[in-house]
Formats: C-alpha cells, structure tokens, sequence
C-alpha cells in the first residue's frame, strides 16, 4: 500500500481570495525520494504543511497508510509518523544540538533508554561533532543547524521525512552531503523522502520530480 | 517525566527573565507571609480577648434613669433628691443564670455570722448590724451585731495571689470551710476542726421595720484549709470593726452558703457572673433579662472599653495587615499576568516548535505551569525564611505606631475611635478601664499559616500560567510559526 495519498486536496489561507492549491493528486511510495520544484510562492510549503499535518486542507484528503489526516490525531502523526524538516527550521535556538534531539525522543515517547547517547550518534551521523552538539543551536552554523534539523527529524524513525529547501542556504558541498544522507534514507533505510526545492541541482537526486505551478502538481519525472 | 526536566532547563534557558518573575514573586509571597501571620497571630488574639473581655457580662445601673426616677418620685416632695440603685433579688440573679445564651454563670455569695466557738479578730471593736433596730409598739428589737462573714466560692484574692494556701486544701464540698492563718492562731484552729455558725434571714413586710420576720439560720462548717491572708486587713470604706476585718472572713462553696436561703428573704447577699457563648449574644440576653424581671435602671453589657483599648491597636494592626495583603496580591498579581503574558509573545516560537513537532497542547501547558511551580516553590521557600524574619520587627512597628494612633485619638475629644467609649461607659458606672493595650505580640508561624501560604503560591502561579496559557492554546502551531517566518 502507499504510504500517502493525496487526492483532489485544495486549499486557502483563511481571507485569501483564491485556493494555493488547487486539485492535487499524487502518491508516495517508501524508498524512494521525491521532490517537488517550483518558483517561490507556488504553494511548496503550504503543501507541505499539509502533508505534516499541521494543517488540514480545505477540500479533498490526505490518507497516511489509508487513514485519514483530517480525522486522525495529528500531534501524535507529527511526533511519531513523519519527520519534518522546516524551511526556517524550527530549532529551539536556546537549548543544545542534542537538547532539541532528545526532547523530540521524548515528545515520540521513544523506548530507546539512553535517549543521550542515540542523539549524539544521530547528529555524527549528520555530521555534528559531540562538540557541536552540546552548544546552544543558536551559537551553530545555517549547515549545522541544517543538520541538526536532519537529526532532528529521523529522531524518532518516522516513515516519511518531507524537507523545505533543505539545501537553499548552504555552500554546494554542505548540499550534496545533506543530499546524500536524504538519499540515503529513502534508498538504505526505506524511508519516504520528499524534498521541497525551487533548486535544480537537487532534483537530480531525486528518483521522481514533480512540478508545482499555480497550486497545481504535475509529473516532470 | 521529561516535561518536568524540560521545564528546569527551560528556567535555566531564560535566567534573566526567570529572576525579574521570581523577585515579584518572591515579594508577593514575603508580604504575604508577613501578613498572614500577623493576621493569623493577632486573629487569635482577638479571638482570645474576645472571649475573655467581651463574654463576661456586666449588670450596671445607668446613673442617668436613676437620675430621672428619683426626680419623678421626689416630685411634689421637697428636700434632697437620694439616688441610690435598686438590689437585684438574689432570687432573680439564679434566675438569670438560667439561660440558653450562656455558657457559664458563676454565683457568689455571703452572709454576716456569729461563732459559738470561736472569738474574732477584732473583737474589741464590735461588730457590725445588718439591718436597723425595729420599734413594734413598745418592743424595741435591737439588730444582732456580727463579727464574722461568711463567702461562698470568693476565691478571685487566690488567683491574684494575695491569699495563699498555708495548709489543707479548698473547700470544695458542702460545709467546708478554710480560714486565714491569723483567725486559726488566735482560735487554735486547725483542721479537721467544726466549727459553728448562726446567721440571720428576714422578710421584710409592708413599708414599715415592723413587719420584719427574722430567721436564725444555722452552719456547721468542717475547716479542710488555712489560709495566708496578704488582702487589705479591712473592707474598702468600712468601719474598722470585726465585721470589717477581712482576716475574720471564713471561705466556703457557694451552695454552703446559700443553703438556708428563702426566696424573697433578705441576709443573703447573691451576685453572680455570667458568660455569654458569643458577644454577639449580650442584646438576646440582655432581652431575656429584661423579660424576667430586671429593673429597667440597669444596663446589661459588657466590659468592651477593656476589650478595645486592650485590643483595639491589634485589630488596628490587623486590618492593616490584611489591606496590605490583598493589595499587594491584586497588583502582584496584575504584574505577574502582564510579565508572563509578554514571556508568552516571547515564547510563541518555542511554543510553535514544540507543538509541531507533535506535543499535546495540555502537554505544554503542564509545563508551562510546572515552570511557575517551580520558580514560585522556590520563591516560598525562600520566602517564608525571610517572611518570618522580617513579620516579628514588621509587626512591632505596626503595632507601635497603631498604639500612638490609638493614644493620639484619645486626647483628641469629639473623634470617634475606641478610646471614646472609655469615657461614656466609664460615666455610666461600669468598671473604669485603665486597661493598657497590648504592646507586645509574639509573631508565630503555625500550620495553618503554612498551609494558607502555599495555598495563595499554588495559586499565584496558577494564574500566572493560566494568563499564559489560556493565550498559547488558541494558535495552531501552523499559525505560530508562520508569524515568525
Ligand atoms: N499564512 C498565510 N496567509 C495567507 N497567505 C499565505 C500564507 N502563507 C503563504 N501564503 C501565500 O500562499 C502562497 C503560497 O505560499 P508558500 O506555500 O509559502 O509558497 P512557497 O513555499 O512555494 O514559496 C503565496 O502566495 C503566499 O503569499
Ligand atoms: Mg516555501
């Protein structure tokens, strides 16, 4: 079965004249990694919060392996079903790398017992020194927040990882590492990866590509 | 639970707002602390005083009705007005004690006795009539003279310390007795000793001496004590006489004395003193008194002079603590809703986060609380420490300045206040209050004051993160963060 399915979904900011998003239809598969590319202002982002479930869309639905997202509880699909990389992050900037991960175990209510020492191992594994993991997020690179914002999000194992421009403000070589580990979670540990980007380096990771342009979602590979 | 861990990190995260919020706090809960306890202490002081001062009840004879009776009855007469107050029947006064409102009547009673056995101190001077020679036609009844009196339950100069024990016991059953030292060493009395009584009862008929019936009644007394005297040796404005040496005076139970008496018979003196179960009780009382015979002359009340110069400062001192309280808990609390209402706008970020990243609503709202809880116990703990340090010198000087203001209103005729009341009451007749005012409260915290404290702090920082809350849980973490992109 796919593991989302988005059919007819629409949608429109509260006062907004007309929808962001109109008619989508797509499905995502495990172990594959997908990105939609569009101009800034398509709709990438409201999708995406869609499919995050931290809103619910105006018309149509989203089913996360067949239920529902309208009716099902969200806040325990956000903290244990899919991992979210946000455009502008959303780290807490005052506690440590591996505060941010830990707590995000803890929200999951993950049974892993040294919580501690899966966080440190998670952020080497993006790249973050144990170093760098005890300070303060705010004292970080963009590319080492980027990563702790990696880290973050497969810290509970979702099934689903969705990025937002998760490569826009780093340097070509930070993008292609943060690629390659997104790659490789969707190809090694079969988890969904869909990538949000108006870049186009970045969809030739991608093992489908997908276009958005007046809120409408077309195939492009 | 990792909410509460959060929460500590949290605290440490915002140290400079954490400590802005918990030196309000902690002001908050000092000033409360401090007033609670003094309410607390001077609440049962009051309730104490109360007790004391304001539920014994005074039978007094108001001069100004005595003043208008004796002018209506000498009307038409010439020659000087007498005033003098009526006696209230010992009758009436066991009468009285027979009440629903009271919670005690305490009786005493005396009568003037001759011994067979025994020789006064004092002898030489005589004794002393209790009523006037009577002239029926050519009889002449001369009154007997009487050397001793006899007290039933006087025993007030043993609780002020001027009499004392020297031997024996108190006289606690019928027709017991103890005597002063000096009447047992003139007598050889000692005890185990009988002595013997006579005294007199008469009924007085008509308008006229003549009609007097008198009654010789009897005492056999057994002397279970002796007794220390260090009173004055003679009655206050007596005669010195036998009678009048209080050295003469043989102590014995209330029912002792009253054992031979006859309704509407005179020789026994009866007074009795009575408490009411509440203060608030004396105007039903003082209704049932009047319906069962009490002369209109006499006003019935209480000693509330004494009661409010003693206690007056304090209830001053008291209310003082209790507006302190409550203002400084309305603005205390007024800021503590304002800071953690701007510590909200400036947590909405963190708030968004941690809703998106799949957090229960009540799940930050725990924690928000638990950060209050947090910072407001430590504020308590710290709090009630320097609360108590401060409340004993807090309320000396309170309580100073309360008795100048006192004193002040005082020598200032015309205004109201506690003091004015000394004055009427006293020209009225009651006993004149040279009562001085406490001066001195030692300042205690006990359990309920504790409890009462944590109870207002779990409050305080409920509210706090109510103020908080209540604004947080509208937003969608959706809308929270988007306001911040
Ligand atoms: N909170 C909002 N309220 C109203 N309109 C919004 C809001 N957020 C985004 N939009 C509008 O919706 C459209 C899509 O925005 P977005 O999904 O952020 O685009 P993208 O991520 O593709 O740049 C834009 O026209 C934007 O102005
Ligand atoms: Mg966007």
């Amino acid at each position: 079965m796919s593991i989302l399915i988005l059919k007819d979904v629409t949608y429109k900011y509260e006062g907004a004249a007309k929808d962001v998003l109109r008619g989508i239809d797509a499905t995502f598969e495990a172990g594959r990694v997908y990105t939609i590319v569009g101009k800034s202002g398509a709709g990438k982002s409201t999708l995406l919060s869609l499919i995050a479930g931290l809103d619910v869309s105006t018309g149509g639905e989203i089913l996360y392996r067949g239920t529902n997202l309208r009716t099902m509880d969200r806040d325990n699909y956000r903290a244990k079903n899919i991992g979210v990389i946000f455009q502008g992050l959303n780290l807490l900037t005052n506690a440590t790398a591996v505060e941010n991960i830990v707590l995000s175990m803890h929200i999951s209510g993950s049974k892993e017992k040294d919580k501690k020492a899966y966080a440190y191992t998670l952020l080497a594994k993006v790249g973050i020194n144990k170093e760098s993991a005890d300070r303060k997020v705010l004292k970080l690179s963009g590319g080492e927040q980027q990563r702790v914002a990696i880290a973050r999000a497969l810290s509970h194992n979702p099934d689903i990882i969705i990025a937002d421009e998760p490569t826009g403000n780093l340097d070509k070589e930070t993008e292609a590492d943060v690629l390659g580990i997104l790659t490789s979670l969707a190809h090694d540990e079969g988890k969904c990866v869909i990538i949000v980007t108006h870049s186009k380096r970045v969809t030739s990771f991608a093992d489908e590509i997908w276009g958005i342009n007046d809120g409408k979602l077309f195939r492009i590979k | 639970m990792y909410i509460i861990q959060n929460a500590f990190y949290n605290i440490l995260r915002n140290k400079g707002r954490n400590i802005l919020l918990g030196t309000i706090i902690f002001i908050i809960i000092i000033s409360t602390v401090v007033a609670l306890m003094i309410n607390n202490t001077t609440g049962s002081i009051i309730d104490d005083y109360r007790s004391r001062f304001a539920s014994e009840v005074f039978i007094t004879p108001n001069m100004e009705r005595m003043r208008e009776r004796a002018m209506a009855e000498a009307a038409g007469s010439t020659g000087r007005v007498r005033i003098s107050p009526p006696v209230i029947p010992p009758e009436q006064y066991i009468e009285f004690g027979n009440s629903e409102y009271l919670y005690d009547a305490v009786f005493k009673a005396s009568t003037a006795v001759n011994s067979g056995n025994i020789t006064a101190i004092d002898a030489e001077l005589g004794g002393q009539a209790m009523r006037g020679t009577i002239f029926s036609g050519n009889e002449v009844s001369m009154p007997t003279s009487f050397y001793f009196s006899l007290h039933g339950n006087k025993f007030e100069d043993f609780r002020e310390g001027l009499r004392d024990l020297a031997e024996g016991r108190m006289p606690e059953n019928l027709n017991e007795c103890i005597v002063s030292s000096d009447l047992a060493e003139l007598n050889g009395i000692s005890i185990g000793d009988k002595l013997s009584f006579t005294s007199e009862i008469f009924l007085r008929g008509g308008s006229s001496f003549a009609d007097t019936q008198t009654l010789e009644t009897h005492y056999e007394l057994e002397v279970v004590g002796i007794y220390y005297d260090a009173t004055d040796e003679y009655m206050q404005g007596g005669r010195h006489n036998a009678f009048t040496n209080r050295r003469n005076e043989i102590l014995t139970t209330y029912e002792t004395v009253v054992a031979p008496f006859l309704p509407g018979y005179s020789g026994i003196t009866i007074s009795a003193t009575y408490y009411v179960k509440d203060p608030d009780l004396v105007p039903l009382f003082a209704k049932e008194l009047y319906e069962k015979g009490l002369d209109s002359i006499f006003d019935v009340g209480t000693d509330e002079a004494s009661y409010n110069r003693i206690v007056g400062p304090v209830e001053g001192l008291r209310s003082v603590s209790i507006t302190f309280m409550i203002i400084v808990l309305i603005f205390g609390a007024l800021i503590i809703a304002l800071l953690s209402s701007m510590a909200i706008r400036e947590r909405k970020y963190e708030i968004g986060v941690l809703r998106a990243m799949g957090m229960k609503k009540h799940k930050v709202a725990l924690g928000l609380w638990l950060e209050m809880l947090i910072i407001t116990s430590l504020c308590l703990a710290l709090g009630l420490g320097v609360g108590t340090l401060a409340a004993q010198p807090v309320t000396n000087y309170l309580l100073a300045q309360q008795i100048q203001a006192a004193e002040a209103a005082s020598q200032m005729p015309g205004l109201g206040g506690g003091a004015m009341t000394i004055g009427s009451i006293a020209s009225t007749g009651t006993a004149v209050s040279n009562a001085k005012p406490l001066s001195e409260i030692n300042i205690m915290l006990d359990l309920k004051t504790i409890l009462q404290i944590v109870a207002i702090t779990l409050l305080l920082a409920t509210f706090a993160a109510f103020v908080a809350i209540s604004r947080i849980t509208k937003y969608e973490p959706i809308k929270i963060l988007a306001e911040r992109n």
